[in-house]
């Protein structure tokens, strides 16, 4: 039956806190032998479809149809039970073991009478999948010594000989070759073939009108429409993922843009970022876009001296600067305000005071604190940037993401400083703390700071910056100066696609 | 010194304020059942008892906040109160002899610190490994014989200040004073919250992780000599053996005095009135005549508890953040 319905979602919602839902009432269906591809910009809502799907979280509301079955939420173990297999970008097989065993791990054929594993007879019928499938693997070899690519294919032979029926593929082809691309692609055309019903996620169009049967576009967790590819172009595609209400964007002070002052120089790190080279001017917002994986974080990391770089320099006002680590960076007037907060900035437990306090202490000479001046200077950033605390001495997990960020802000603006980093700076912060904080960053260039900004928020992007670099796979592939453009025009240079005429 | 308390929701204050109700029932009953508890003398007693375990606790208080553990602080002390006996038996002067423990006890705390910061490994394995080293150390300087050095520096271990106040529980104190201190009001203190809250935090923040980590178990070794004095003083002799088990009666003091295992919050007067209830069990069962086989028992069964008592009530902070 290649028509038969094997899954079917409506309503499907999800939100994380207090902000807008990171989905928001999603339906579709997906048939035996379909590709459905899932297409959006950073943030629209596709990682959180995969993970309600194969049960790492659980939605808000909404029903999901598996095969005939009904629920209003899954565990992972429901979710393969029922056939809905998710092969992840970071690959969830066992290294040290070799890909028969990794193909029956859990379901170890035995010899012996249970005591051991009949290695043979696994590697005969993993040998079957693997030539039923075209791929070139030997089933004894260990895993570790396998490709990226083949390692991808393995994750889906062990899906299959789990008997899956719906496969979830995210971003399979974004660290695979060109050979590998077309291997992949194969190796989806032939799956679909056989009757499996794939979801297929990807920030290349070209793959998907190569492969889909179906698009499904989301944009800010909403469902924008589900078309048949024959029936959409990539432009259409395009508009439906970044049209938008014009309400999102920020109307920002133009500031007076003086000389150079921050030079990046050849900045490298092997396989990450390739030497990317670009400058910022007194009084500047430089905006950095491109995909999720295409390296900015990296770079804005290799410009505070957080990861070990194999070339490159950072000038400030015609002197060296490059730091050798974060301290070093601070000392030289960088701050970096990180993507992450609670991964990289918050101390949980701690207090704001603490929390604010911390790098200016550590610059102060001196090993006694000064807790009255620091008091002072808490309550006075507290004041400047609304931060709604009870009390200086309130835990700063206790606060809402907006205030946790304004915190973290406030730690980096105490010292006086030459280049601000700011990665994702409005990541989980809501509307009324985001002009805030964009002002901020205005505030900045207009004391003739310089600030770095990467973003993946379009509206973000191309209403606060004075000029936007691109990144794609690790590379500042263009400086775009920001005049006359738009998302389209931006979501054309992240994908690659080039404009007629460019 | 109120604003900290103001902001840190009744848990920690709670739990000394239950610690306290806690020691004064176990007194009551112990008490009631053997009065002799409640003579000066007794009660002197625990207050001798509990000085070494003080400082001890102190230093794994610094660690524990950070994020680190010293379980080899027993054998530590074996080893550098060995060398302390050994010297003054020579007849070493005092001086001398308790410099050469200290320095001992902070090479063995910064030699485990090292090895966990070098080998990117956890300091309980390293501290745990460390135990048998230290220990070996010990047995082989003295060949495995008793180091005793009766009459001389006794003076440490036997003042009595208007005939109550021990010395060494004067001393303990004092360092419970100095790290209190440093945890509240230095730059060092921030750090050591810092680093055992957000260790990745703390480095972007401009904190030199490694640096740090090595100060912090440098304070600890110090601590770990210090106390090795005192008990070295009080019984007059030393062993390989001396100081075994004090790593847990210390770890169990942090963790009861409200410290989490997770590091990055803690006070020091919760380890205070965490040894002190250490004490003033150990000292119950004894008046109560439990076999000391069982004592070991309770203590264990003590620090279990106490540790459950900090995972859960750690949990319903974080359901509640």
């Amino acid at each position: 039956m290649p028509d038969e319905v094997v899954l079917s979602v409506s309503g499907l919602t999800k939100s994380y806190g207090a902000q807008r839902p990171a989905l928001a009432g999603v339906s579709f269906e997906l048939r035996a032998g379909e590709v459905l591809c899932v297409v959006g910009e950073n943030g629209a809502g596709k990682s959180t479809l995969i993970k309600l799907l194969s049960g790492a979280v659980a939605p808000d509301s909404g029903l999901m149809t598996i095969r005939g079955v009904t629920s209003g939420s899954l565990v992972p173990s429901q979710a393969m039970a029922l056939g809905v297999a998710t092969i992840y970008q970071d690959v969830e097989l066992i290294d040290s073991l070799t890909v028969a065993d990794n193909i029956f791990l859990g379901a170890e054929r035995s010899a012996a009478g249970g005591a051991f594993v009949d290695t043979r007879t696994q590697e005969r019928e993993a040998r079957h999948y693997l030539e039923m499938l075209h791929l070139d693997i030997d089933p004894a070899a260990v895993v570790e010594d396998l490709s990226s690519a083949q390692k991808q294919n393995l994750q889906i032979v062990k899906a299959m000989h789990q008997d899956a029926r719906v496969l979830i593929m995210d971003e399979p082809t974004s660290s695979l070759g060109y050979e590998e691309k077309r291997s992949l692609m194969a190796l989806v055309k032939d799956l679909r073939a056989r009757g499996i019903a794939l979801i297929y996620i990807s920030h290349y169009l070209e793959e998907v009108f190569e492969i889909g049967d179906s698009i499904l576009i989301l944009k800010d967790g909403e469902r924008v429409g589900v078309y048949r590819r024959t029936e959409v172009d990539v432009d259409f595609v395009i508009r439906s993922m970044v049209g938008r209400d014009a309400s999102l964007f920020f109307r920002r002070e133009k500031v007076d843009i003086g000389g150079v002052r921050v030079e990046v120089k050849d900045m490298h790190w092997p396989g990450v970022v390739d030497h990317v080279s670009f400058e910022v001017r007194a009084g500047e917002i430089f905006g950095i876009g491109g995909l999720v994986g295409s390296g900015r974080s990296e770079l804005a990391g290799l410009l505070y001296g957080m990861h070990p770089r194999s070339a490159g320099q950072l000038f400030l006002d015609g002197r060296r600067i490059t730091p050798r680590n974060p301290k070093d960076a601070i000392r030289k007037g960088v701050r970096f305000i990180t993507e992450d907060r609670k991964k990289y900035a918050m101390f949980g437990p701690r207090s704001v005071r603490e929390n604010v306090a911390i790098v200016h202490n550590e610059l102060a000479g001196g090993p006694v604190l000064a807790l009255r001046k620091e008091r002072g200077l808490t309550a006075q950033f507290i004041e400047k940037l609304h931060i709604a605390v009870s009390d200086q001495a309130q835990a700063i997990d206790s606060l809402s993401g907006g205030n946790q960020q304004k915190v973290i802000i406030a730690r980096w603006m105490i010292e006086d400083a030459d280049l601000y980093i700011f990665d994702e700076p409005t990541k989980g912060v809501d509307v009324g703390a985001k002009q805030e904080i964009y002002k901020l960053m205005v505030d900045f260039a207009r004391h003739g700071k310089c600030v770095i900004m990467i973003s993946s928020d379009m509206p973000e992007l191309l209403s606060l910056s004075d000029r936007i670099g691109v990144m794609r796979a690790g590379r500042m592939i263009k400086v775009i100066e920001n005049a006359g453009i738009d998302e389209q025009f931006l979501i054309k240079a992240f994908l690659g696609i080039q404009e007629p005429g460019a | 010194m109120g604003t900290e308390g103001k902001a840190t929701p009744s848990l920690l204050r709670s739990q000394w304020f239950l610690l306290l109700i806690v020691m004064i029932i176990i007194a009551a009953i112990t008490g009631g059942i053997n009065p002799r508890f409640f003579r000066i003398n007794n009660l002197v007693n625990v207050l001798e008892q509990i000085s070494t375990l003080g400082v001890v606790a102190s230093g794994a208080t610094i660690l524990i906040i950070s994020g680190n553990f010293d379980i080899s602080v027993g054998a530590n002390i074996g080893l550098s109160a060995c060398v302390m006996a050994m010297l003054m038996k020579a007849n070493t002067p005092y001086a001398w002899a308790i410099a050469a423990g200290l320095l001992v006890a902070l090479l063995c705390s910064l030699f485990v610190g090292a090895c966990s910061i070098v080998f990117k490994a956890p300091s309980f394995i390293i501290s745990l490994a460390a135990i048998g080293v230290f220990r070996g150390l010990a047995l082989f300087l003295t060949q495995a014989t008793l180091q005793t050095i009766y009459g001389k520096f006794e003076g440490l271990g036997s003042t009595r200040f208007f005939g109550v106040l021990p010395l060494i529980f004067i001393l303990s104190l004092g360092v419970y004073g100095v790290i209190g201190y440093v945890l509240r009001f230095t730059k060092l203190g921030r750090r050591i919250y810092a680093i055992g809250s957000n260790e990745r935090a703390a480095y972007l923040a401009g904190i030199g992780i490694n640096f740090n980590k090595l100060v912090f178990f440098g304070i600890n070794g110090l601590l770990v000599g210090i106390g090795a004095m005192m008990l070295l003083s009080r019984v007059g002799a030393a062993q390989p053996s001396t100081g075994a088990g004090i790593e847990l009666q210390a770890i169990g003091a942090v963790v009861i005095g409200g410290t989490p295992m997770m590091g990055g919050k803690g006070r020091i007067v919760g380890t205070f009135f965490g040894v002190l209830l250490m004490g003033v069990i150990s000292n119950a069962l004894n008046m109560l005549q439990v076999s000391p086989y069982f004592q070991d028992v309770t203590f264990g069964l003590l620090i279990i508890f106490s540790v459950a008592v900090s995972a859960l009530s750690q949990g319903r902070s974080r359901v509640a953040a």
